[in-house]
């Protein structure tokens, strides 16, 4: 499944590193696709991605795509920011529960606060030196 | 196992302390944190040859002297047999130091231990310290690029609160009324000034749907409690604390992980709660008053739940009843608690038990609770991913 993309016109203001291991899912994720590991044993993913299994500690682990759905647990709006993010406060992050059972914490990009329990997708946002996922209401087509 | 007291203590009033780096004059930390080894050893009545430990709370990165402990060793002459060193847990830090003072008695290491610390940091801005914090709660790369910070986590527990409890921000501010008016009464506290719910409301935001006197200040701090095996804490005459139980659990997580959880139930706080109630052989209903490492008004409400202190799903609306406050049916921080007592977050475990030696010794003046014979404290680190739990108890 491909994700919607939204161009940003800056930098990221602070970039992730990345790994051998990790540059896959920056990789793909700047193609549109959320993926994540999961556990070859006992098949249950992880989030970050990882060489190995957190659960069991296999170290059999493969990539799986995840579908970008899922509903938000809860959300906040950060006034107050670390320098670094102060040019771009306030702004919204939250917890989203995907549908394959897994939590992630991300930006919001909704101008509206967003009902708790309520859908969400998985979108792209294509800054000038590469990607960060976000999520938004289902329906939400409005630029950040 | 020996049995494990608390028989001083000495304590820094809240407040700005730092001075910046291009201060004519400075307050520094060694020479503020040794008055009040003086005055704490003082008050227990120990001798200064009895203490063989000396645990700190590791200092901000901003304090200039590094090796603090070894450097403070040094700074009060005192050679030890048990323990010189610095402990770090992020707000966990002294609730940890207190421990590696008190394994040390336990163990018969030491007879009397020193468990101190000094959090110097007002002097750097919130936006610069934020640099640093927002670091330590949450993943480098796949959290702290979306701009979480500390407290923005317990903002999120506050919008699932109220959604889930059909609470408000107005009950959980009732929390920071309660913390600011007890504050008043206490003499250390950073803020006295009584405050209204319309102060509250009107505050700048900080993390919706918080504002301003809903989070904690920055502060300075710095105290030093003397831990003493029970023989010697009897033979003082003294009235001394007895730690009675203690609980520990990391839920092996860093802010969330990917398992999704019922984030606000603090699992926790109510796992090391229930261990330390079992080990001191009561139940939450036995306790007096509690001093809670509650940053946000939030943070009170829930943790107050995962103990057992107030029913699940209701410990906003007891806040608001006034059941919680001084002379309420469980008072819960006579201090003024994080919001107005202050937070010198790396200390802040220490004031609790500097709380809970004035309560427990009849020391606390206006903010005393009556017949005050358990307490209990809490610590923790990250949204609650970890916490310990002690009971305490008076020995007159």
């Amino acid at each position: 499944m491909t994700l919607s993309l939204i161009k940003m016109d800056r930098p990221r203001s602070y970039p992730p590193r990345q790994t051998e291991f990790t540059q896959h899912f920056w990789g793909v994720l700047n193609e549109g696709r959320f993926e994540t590991t999961r556990c070859d044993d006992c098949g249950r993913p992880s989030f970050p991605p990882k060489p190995f299994c957190p659960h069991c500690w296999s170290r059999n682990v493969a990539w799986i795509e995840l579908s970008g759905r899922g509903k938000l647990y809860a959300q906040t709006v950060v006034h107050a920011a670390p320098s670094v993010f102060r040019d771009e406060a306030p702004y919204r992050v939250g917890i989203v529960d995907l549908e394959e059972g897994v939590r992630i914490a991300t930006r919001i990009v909704s101008e509206e606060t967003p009902e708790l329990d309520h859908p969400v997708e998985i979108v792209v946002l294509n800054y000038t030196d590469g990607p960060l996922f976000a999520a938004r209401p289902v329906g939400d087509r409005r630029k950040p | 196992m020996k049995g494990v007291t608390i028989l001083g203590a000495a304590a820094l009033p809240v407040g700005k302390w730092q001075t910046p780096a291009n201060a004519e004059r400075h307050v520094l930390e060694h020479e503020t944190l040794a008055k009040l080894v003086i005055d704490a050893v003082e008050d227990a009545g120990v001798d200064k040859n009895d203490i063989s430990s000396l645990v700190f709370s590791l200092p901000r990165p901003y304090t200039q002297q590094k090796y603090f402990a070894t450097f403070m060793a040094n700074y009060l002459r005192l050679p030890c047999s048990g323990s010189v060193a610095e402990i770090m847990g992020n707000g966990m830090t002294a609730g940890l130091a207190f421990e590696t003072a008190a394994n040390d008695i336990r163990l018969g290491r030491s007879r009397v231990a020193l468990a101190l610390g000094i959090n110097f940091e007002t002097a750097t801005s919130a936006a610069e310290h934020m640099m640093s914090s927002m670091r330590a709660t949450g993943d480098v790369d796949f959290h702290v690029p979306f701009g979480f910070t500390p407290i923005s986590w317990y903002a999120m527990d506050a919008a699932r609160y109220i959604h889930e409890f059909q609470s408000s921000r107005k009950q959980l501010a009732s929390v920071a009324i309660k913390n600011r008016h007890h504050a008043s009464l206490n003499p250390i506290a950073q803020f006295r000034k009584p405050i209204t719910l319309e102060e509250i409301l009107a505050q700048s935001p900080i993390v919706d749907p918080l504002g301003l006197y809903e989070v904690p200040p920055r502060s300075d701090g710095a105290v030093c409690l003397v831990l003493a095996e029970e023989d010697v804490s009897r033979a003082s005459k003294r009235p001394y604390v007895r730690v009675r139980g203690r609980g520990f659990f990391h839920e092996g997580a860093h802010q969330i992980s990917e398992v999704p959880n019922d984030m606000i139930a603090l699992v926790s706080a109510a796992k090391a709660g229930h261990e330390a109630f079992v080990e001191a052989g009561i139940a939450a209903s036995n306790v007096d008053f509690a001093e809670l490492y509650a940053p946000c008004t939030i943070v009170e409400v829930l943790v107050s739940e995962a103990l057992g202190l107030v029913p699940r799903g209701h410990g906003a609306r007891l806040a608001e009843e006034g059941q919680t406050a001084l002379g309420g049916r469980i008072p819960i921080c006579t201090s003024g608690g994080l919001q107005s007592r202050g937070h010198p977050a790396y200390v802040t475990p220490f004031y609790s038990f500097v709380e809970v030696m004035d309560q427990l010794r009849g020391r606390a003046g206006q903010r005393q609770v009556s017949n005050a014979q358990i307490a209990v404290t809490s610590a923790e680190l990250g949204n609650y991913n970890a916490a310990l739990v002690h009971v305490l108890e008076a020995v007159r």
